[in-house]
């Protein structure tokens, strides 16, 4: 998909104006902080339905304004073209659109427009904690399964529940002695959506290990095998996962074997007053020729892996549903050597709509995609620039 | 920080409170009410004592409530919200004694009863479990019903409770409790609504409407 035209009041530092956007690359140059990364924010805005930094509507709308508005024009990949449109105010209201019909929910966003952002944090896939390896899979299949994103959301609201009156049990509010059938009724509950959970990461591992590897050599050349694996802390379920050869059994067998394990393990946690296992402690494990590349990865090696994880997420999509995400690439070209750089902007661009800010207008020397749009941006203001311009730097 | 105020020179202006106690009272205890902010809550006290025909309305507003207040109790065998106790469908020849209906709230009963097929009686919870809003089992009335199976002619027993988390957990609680139990458990069906278009169905109740998919 493409965002075709973006139209911006009150975004942030951004001067209200009005964007049309290369459908192949788009470039923002300027220095930090002059606001190439809040146009970012804002285009990637309705993708989520929240800004990917993980600001609030207050620091979003603009210094002495009450209430933002971006809307944009994006064109799906069916060739549709859609009117996408949010508006945020001070008192925490918030207004969706789609075509000018209000959207209820979150969930009605999933699926309209699908971005992917890479920016220096990115690198935390491989190496930072394994809840963003989990965000990274959550978010890939919830694209491909609304059903699993229902699980998803079933499970941490069970949880929620399950460590509340774990909580409570502990503290010897026993509810006249049903405490531990009132735990197995919220058990079943559990199982049932974890093992929705857990299938879809296992499926989601095994659809994106050929593309991370293809999109990894591609990169990096022929260094090795990249292997990811689905690592679940249930022990039945890894148990099945490794007598099915990466695949789990269906739902309700699953959930049948999870069930059991909570119930083996009730006791240690009516002790401990927390729940000891389950999906939310899941991992993914990603290891080059076997070496695992979320300890004993290079600073390079790490970031490539980090990259190959990204672009296959968009080949997946693109595989099960014949959708393109657009990509956002904030800063960092400076990472990368300057051909692997040349070889990521080649591969991206051949397949989607791209928007890269950088401060060095380097990272793109001798490089001029079909169709490229620059702009320099200066204190929230965008200027086009062309040809040489585009290199001459500030 | 400068803050737009109403003008309608009862507010105190500083921070944020009528300058009228029995006002400001009234507006707390209204907004304690379940849907209605600090702002609605406002509009409805300012509504009942300056508003055209104020005074009568105020009048009958609590009058209807002391009424209510005195004449509405809950039904000691269903639980559900009655004057006469026990309940006019508990007490009624014309009901089935045989299927018993499991419901979260008073207000479930209403539209099954709107829509006249249901003949059996209703169980009315108050509620489902969750320990996050201090709702454990000791909270709803599971011994009741319990008793209500015990000595009764009940033959099936139907849950129909909300599909939410909640809900399925209440129901998979009762499953337990009556495990051994010969009488009939049953579950309402999820599907496709009646009139509802398929391409419009979410995908999750499509999934269980194909799942629980019968024979035709």
């Amino acid at each position: 998909m493409r965002i075709l035209s973006a139209t911006l009041t009150n975004f942030r530092n951004l001067a209200e104006t009005t964007l049309d956007f290369s459908p192949h690359v788009n470039l923002l140059l300027g220095r930090n902080g002059e606001g190439k990364t809040n146009l970012l924010e804002a285009l990637n805005w309705f993708a989520l339905g929240r800004s990917h930094r993980g600001a609030k509507a207050d620091e979003l709308i603009a210094f002495g304004q009450d209430a933002l508005h971006v809307a944009l024009s994006v064109e799906e990949d069916s060739g549709a073209i859609v009117a996408c449109e949010f508006g945020l105010d001070r008192s925490g209201g918030r207004r969706l659109r789609l075509d000018g019909e209000p959207l209820k929910g979150k969930a009605d966003l999933i699926g309209r427009l699908v971005t992917v952002v890479f920016n220096p944090d990115s690198i935390g896939l491989v190496r930072g904690a394994p809840q963003q390896r989990r965000q990274f899979v959550d978010q890939g299949m919830a694209e491909l399964d609304a059903a699993y994103l229902a699980h998803l959301g079933a499970c941490q609201r069970v949880l929620k529940q399950k460590t509340g009156l774990l909580h409570d049990l502990r503290r010897g509010f026993g509810g006249g002695g049903r405490g531990r059938e009132e735990l197995t009724a919220w058990n079943r509950e559990l199982a049932y959506h974890a093992a929705g959970v857990c299938r879809g990461r296992a499926a989601y591992a095994q659809l994106l290990e050929p593309h991370l590897r293809a999109g990894h050599e591609a990169m990096a050349g022929p260094v090795g095998t990249v292997d990811f694996d689905y690592r679940p802390r249930l022990e039945s379920v890894m148990k099945h996962l490794v007598s099915g050869g990466g695949k789990l059994p269906p739902e309700d067998e699953l959930a049948g074997a999870i069930f059991a394990e909570f119930d083996y393990i009730t006791d240690s946690e009516m002790r401990r007053g927390r729940p000891l296992s389950g999906p939310q402690f899941d991992d993914f494990g990603i290891t080059l020729e076997g070496v695992d590349l979320r300890t004993y990865g290079s600073q390079g090696q790490t970031r490539t892996a980090a990259i190959a994880m990204i672009l296959g997420r968009s080949d997946v999509l693109f595989g099960q549903r014949r959708m393109r995400p657009v990509l956002f690439f904030d800063d960092i070209f400076s990472e990368l050597d300057r051909a692997r750089t040349r070889r990521l902007q080649e591969m991206s661009s051949r397949d989607h709509q791209v928007f890269i800010a950088s401060a060095r207008p380097d990272d793109i020397t001798g490089w001029r995609p079909e169709g490229l749009r620059a702009w320099r941006v200066e204190s929230g203001r965008f200027a086009a620039v062309e040809g040489d311009a585009i290199t001459a730097g500030d | 920080m400068e803050r737009p105020h109403g003008g309608n020179g009862l507010s105190g202006g500083d921070g944020g409170e009528f300058q009228s106690p029995a006002l400001e009272r009234l507006v707390r205890s209204l907004s304690r009410l379940p849907g209605l902010g600090r702002k609605s809550a406002t509009r409805v006290a300012l509504h009942l004592l300056t508003g055209g025909g104020a005074e009568a309305h105020a009048d009958e507003l609590t009058a209807a409530l002391g009424d209510a207040r005195r004449q509405v109790r809950t039904c000691s065998q269903c639980g559900s919200i009655t004057e006469p106790d026990p309940c006019r469908i508990c007490t009624s020849e014309r009901r089935d004694r045989s299927q018993l209906c499991v419901v979260a709230s008073p207000v479930d009963v209403l539209p099954m009863e709107k829509a006249g097929f249901f003949r059996g009686r209703y169980f009315v919870l108050g509620g489902l479990l969750s320990p996050l809003d201090g709702v454990r089992a000791g909270d709803l009335p599971f011994e009741r019903l319990l008793d209500r199976l015990q000595d009764g002619p009940v033959t099936e027993l139907i849950i129909a409770l909300d599909a939410s988390v909640e809900g399925e957990t209440t129901a998979l609680y009762i499953q337990r409790l009556l495990s051994g139990n010969p009488l009939q458990l049953t579950r309402l069906a999820t599907g496709i609504p009646v009139g509802g278009a398929l391409a419009y169905t979410d995908e999750v109740t499509l999934q269980r409407a194909f799942q629980f998919r019968r024979a035709f």
